[in-house]
């Protein structure tokens, strides 16, 4: 199914820039690793070769669109970049009119580190099917379960099809049920293990920014951390301006965050941060009704104020 | 590896400094003059610079930012430096006060090479509160035991008003020399001006310095630059005998915290004075 | 120099006697990834593992580290800083290009004119146990770069492993306190052959090339190319690249405290950060992601061999396997090369 939607994607490519409705067409392209594929902007018929679609499509494009100027774009989005989209013009980010959805109902992304640990031995070519990822090495072949291989972000969506396009790529898949929440977990935990879980998790983290630079809720001109007047953290890897700089980032994200775990996948030192996001969405929906990227008139509730808020939290 | 000395000295320690003298240099506030003295007397005695040079002056607490020397080795007293009220560094130097420490590295950098000007006329063409290291070499020029290694000194020097002109006391002087030529403009004369008025890359084609035997040395906002080398190569000075003092945002000031390069070299250690040769060796990075 | 062995039970024990003075570093595997960290028990010791996340110039030039701490008050101001090393320390199973990474930032911090006795001092301090590395990766091509998965520069010991031992190498006076060769078994010729089979055999699994004869040039011809607008385009401009280099070495300093007490820091810093050539007028020389990126390009691939005669790139792949875009240096380098 995968190759007949990259197939479609290539086409529909190819009609956009033939009739010049669009000056670039963001897609994934084979990446230069086993289970990679990577961003790239398609300009040309000549081009459109280049676009695929897999299971290691697993970025989010929508980042790119808040520096798109004012060029034409088509871009390709599964369900959660979708959303990222419409969160993006809720926040009057981005043109609707000068852009291309092309929506592909998502078969969820493999996650390639749980994939390479699963082997021993360094995957030298890997292929995504339906079902299976089949994976090779020096001395072994493995055909894995994909669904055993998801991103943790992917195993909990319940938006894999686009909630806005303009070009629909294959059929809707079934959404799923929400599963248990990882965030659960810690809500029976005491504040001190909490904590814990919390301050260790991050404490990992080298402070490269790869979770604020591929999120596309991320634009701001100047991000916090690079205030110096005033400085509001350091820079360095005390682990107090460390879990400050996550604290402040996932309070930034609440009802903004897509979940589409770009961030986690970016982090070089895989960090689980999908969960405190996770925790923060569930708030929001709890305290707001409120779901990022579902629809471009609904503001973002705490972009907002309302004599009607349901503030029976607040003091 | 090349063997480590036993006790190397530590380039990021700032030496112990004394703020002896303040003052504000433009009407508009923005500029400020501060006069340090080193505290320690073998810091004094081993400080020995060349105009062009800078220092890193910390405001412990704040950080510390690059200031080109505006004082002239052969000057006793202390080191002046002219800051520009900008930022988180530079408002905590106009908020210093007589007596206030603070700290000082350096002399950093490569200063304008003297060997090149000896025997040569010298074009000063500055714009703005870049003329802190020209000034500086000036003064080194004009004190009576170097005044006759250098032939004629020009001084074309020009800002957006009259009250952002520096160090207007010492130009007045400057003015009444007979061994340098002054020529000051601003981009709009009030009452008080009687002096030029034109941009200054125009004020050096009106005054058209000549380029026999002289070497010119161009300091200002990039944009003046820019504009102000090709006058003064259409006047005939090579690019080898046109030089500037390029300004980066720095941190280390000793070539090792990446920041400051121009293709293979540092503005802080190999520079901040280059050629325009030189430069058009670089890249370009506007 | 006779080669020497040392059986692997018996590397063991050496560390279990410098544990008593020295402080150990060796590759542990935490959490899913290889760690360069301090040990106390030779047993969690991971030698034949992949390479660490974060490499071992973490030992060296620590992500943040305090310079000096100040004090001032109405008498003036005192500045404390003490680079010294106190204890001696080894640092085991370090992959040849991490090794070779940390002679080329011998190059920056050990100038002829500055030195930096933060770095240096560690340097003097630590024995670099340099591991031949058997199992190179798709993304390995230290071989281009100068380096090689053998290659012994930057390391004090020199170890391969035959089995049930190592053949041993020491190659500086350092490395003879770590290892006095005299008292190590003389290695076999069978020793040697087998070591020389593994040398032979991991030279021969290194695929990934990057043409590097001439390309000094052709990055000055293209230095203002339109090409770099599209080789940057899906960067996202994060510091996964520069954190996890080897031989990055940017760094920021910052005071922290208040104007009576302190201290001045320096962090790791990136050249993909817009604030990193930020002034305080706005004026930005590095303005957009495609000038960050070409100054990445040409730092490793120009300017470090402008300065030093040598890539400032081992070729670890790590900045190709861990970018979050995929963005592979080593395309990067054929599209220079095949661009008009």
């Amino acid at each position: 199914m995968m190759e007949a939607q990259g197939e479609k994607i290539r086409e529909v490519a190819r009609r956009l820039l033939e009739q010049d409705r669009v000056d670039v067409v963001i897609g994934f392209e084979k990446g230069s690793l086993p289970l990679r594929a990577s961003p790239v902007f398609v300009r040309t018929v000549a081009e459109t070769h280049r676009l695929i679609w897999d299971c290691f499509c697993e970025n989010n494009l929508a980042r790119y669109l808040t520096r798109i100027d004012d060029h034409r774009v088509a871009i390709v989005a599964k369900g959660c970049d979708s959303r990222a989209i419409v969160a993006l013009m809720a926040e009057r980010q981005i043109p609707r009119e000068r852009l291309t959805i092309i929506g592909v109902p998502c078969q969820r992304m493999v996650d390639r580190r749980k994939a390479a640990a699963a082997v021993h031995g360094e995957i030298l070519a890997a292929r995504c099917q339906d079902s299976n990822l089949d994976v090779e090495g020096r001395d072994f072949r493995r055909s894995l379960p994909r669904d055993a291989f998801l991103y943790l972000s992917c195993r909990l969506c319940t938006h894999r099809n686009p909630v806005i396009h303009d070009v629909l790529i294959g059929d809707p898949v079934e959404e799923s049920t929400l599963n248990e929440p990882p965030s659960l977990r810690l809500e029976r935990c005491s504040d001190h293990q909490r904590w814990a879980v919390f301050s260790q998790t991050v404490s990992s983290c080298v402070r490269c920014f790869a979770c604020r630079q591929a999120c596309p809720m991320c634009y701001c001109q100047e991000c916090f951390v690079d205030a110096s007047t005033p400085s509001w953290i350091g820079r360095g890897t005390d682990p107090s301006d460390i879990q400050m700089w996550h604290i402040v980032r996932a309070f930034h994200m609440a009802g903004r965050c897509v979940a589409c775990g770009a961030c986690e996948r970016a982090c070089p030192m895989e960090i689980d941060l999908f969960t405190m996001l996770e925790k923060l969405n569930r708030d929001v929906k709890e305290l707001f009704a409120f779901e990022a990227g579902i629809s471009a008139d609904t503001t973002p509730p705490l972009g907002t104020h309302d004599p009607d808020d349901p503030g029976d939290f607040i003091l | 590896m090349i063997p480590v000395e036993k006790t190397i000295e530590n380039p990021y320690l700032p030496m112990p400094a004394t703020v002896e003298r303040t003052f504000i240099e433009t009407a508009d506030r923005m500029i400020k003059t501060v006069e340090l003295s080193l505290a320690r007397s073998k810091d004094q005695a081993h400080f020995h610079f060349v105009p062009g040079q800078f220092c890193q002056i910390s405001v412990f607490g704040k950080g510390e930012a690059p200031f080109g020397i505006a004082s002239s080795p052969t000057e006793t007293g202390p080191l002046r430096f002219t800051v520009n009220k900008a930022g988180v560094v530079t408002t905590a130097i106009h908020h210093l006060e007589i007596g206030d420490a603070v700290g000082l590295r350096g002399p950093l950098g490569h200063g304008y090479p003297i060997d090149r000007f000896e025997g040569k006329n010298i074009v000063i063409v500055s714009g703005g509160f870049a003329f802190t290291t020209q000034r500086a070499l000036v003064a080194m020029m004009l004190d009576q035991n170097n005044r006759s290694r250098f032939g004629e000194i020009t001084v074309i020097y020009g800002a957006r008003t009259p009250g952002l002109l520096l160090y207007r006391d010492e130009l007045r002087t400057w003015e009444q020399r007979d061994d340098l030529k002054t020529y000051l403009t601003v981009d709009q004369r009030d009452d008080t001006w009687g002096g030029l008025e034109g941009f200054v890359p125009d004020i050096v084609v009106q005054v058209a310095p000549s380029s026999a035997n002289a070497c010119a040395i161009v300091c200002g906002p990039p944009i003046m630059i820019r504009l102000t080398f090709p006058r003064l190569v259409q006047l005939g000075f090579g690019p080898d005998h046109i030089y500037t003092s390029l300004e980066r945002r720095m941190k280390c000031g000793i070539g090792k915290c990446g920041r400051c390069n121009l293709g293979h070299l540092y503005v802080c250690k190999e520079g901040p004075v280059f050629s325009y040769a030189r430069l058009q060796t670089l890249p370009r990075e506007d | 120099m006779t080669m020497k062995k040392i059986r692997k039970e018996d590397l063991k024990r050496r560390v279990e006697d410098l544990l008593e003075t020295w402080q150990v570093f060796a590759p542990v595997w935490k959490e899913g990834m290889v760690e360069i960290t301090e040990i106390d028990d030779p047993a969690t010791m991971s030698l034949d593992g992949p390479p660490p996340r974060i490499p071992p110039k973490r030992l060296f030039f620590p992500q943040s580290e305090v310079l000096f701490h100040y004090a001032k008050d109405t008498r003036g101001v005192e500045i404390d800083s003490d680079p010294e090393v106190a204890r001696r320390r080894v640092v085991l199973g370090v992959k040849p290009c991490d090794a070779h990474a940390l002679s080329l930032l011998d190059c920056v911090f050990n100038g002829d004119r500055y030195q930096d006795p933060y770095y240096l001092k560690r340097r003097e301090q630590t024995v670099v146990v340099a591991l031949g590395c058997d199992e190179p990766a798709l993304t390995c091509f230290c071989s281009s770069m100068e380096s090689g998965p053998f290659s012994r520069k930057g390391a004090d010991v020199f170890l391969t492993d035959i089995g049930a031992a190592y053949v041993v190498e020491v190659l500086t006076p350092k490395g003879h306190q770590l290892f006095e060769p005299s008292r190590l078994e003389d290695a076999s010729p069978e020793n040697l052959e087998k070591a020389k089979e593994r040398e032979e055999a991991a030279q021969k699994t290194i695929s990934s090339h990057v043409e590097r004869a001439g390309l000094v040039d052709k990055l000055d011809e293209m230095a203002e190319s339109v090409l770099w607008k599209y080789i940057h385009e899906k960067c996202i401009g994060c510091g996964v690249c520069t954190f996890l280099c080897p031989t990055c070495h940017c760094f920021d300093m910052v005071d922290e405290g208040d104007e009576a007490v302190g201290q001045r820091v320096r962090n790791w810093d990136s050249c993909q950060f817009p604030l990193y050539t930020l002034e305080t007028s706005g004026r930005n020389p590095r303005p957009s992601g495609r000038e960050r990126l070409r100054q990445r390009v040409m730092h490793k691939f120009n300017y470090f061999v402008k300065s030093f005669g040598q890539p400032a790139c081992v070729g670890c792949g790590r900045c190709i396997i861990h970018c979050p875009v995929n963005l592979d240096v080593r395309r990067v380098i054929e599209a220079i090369w095949t661009a008009q």
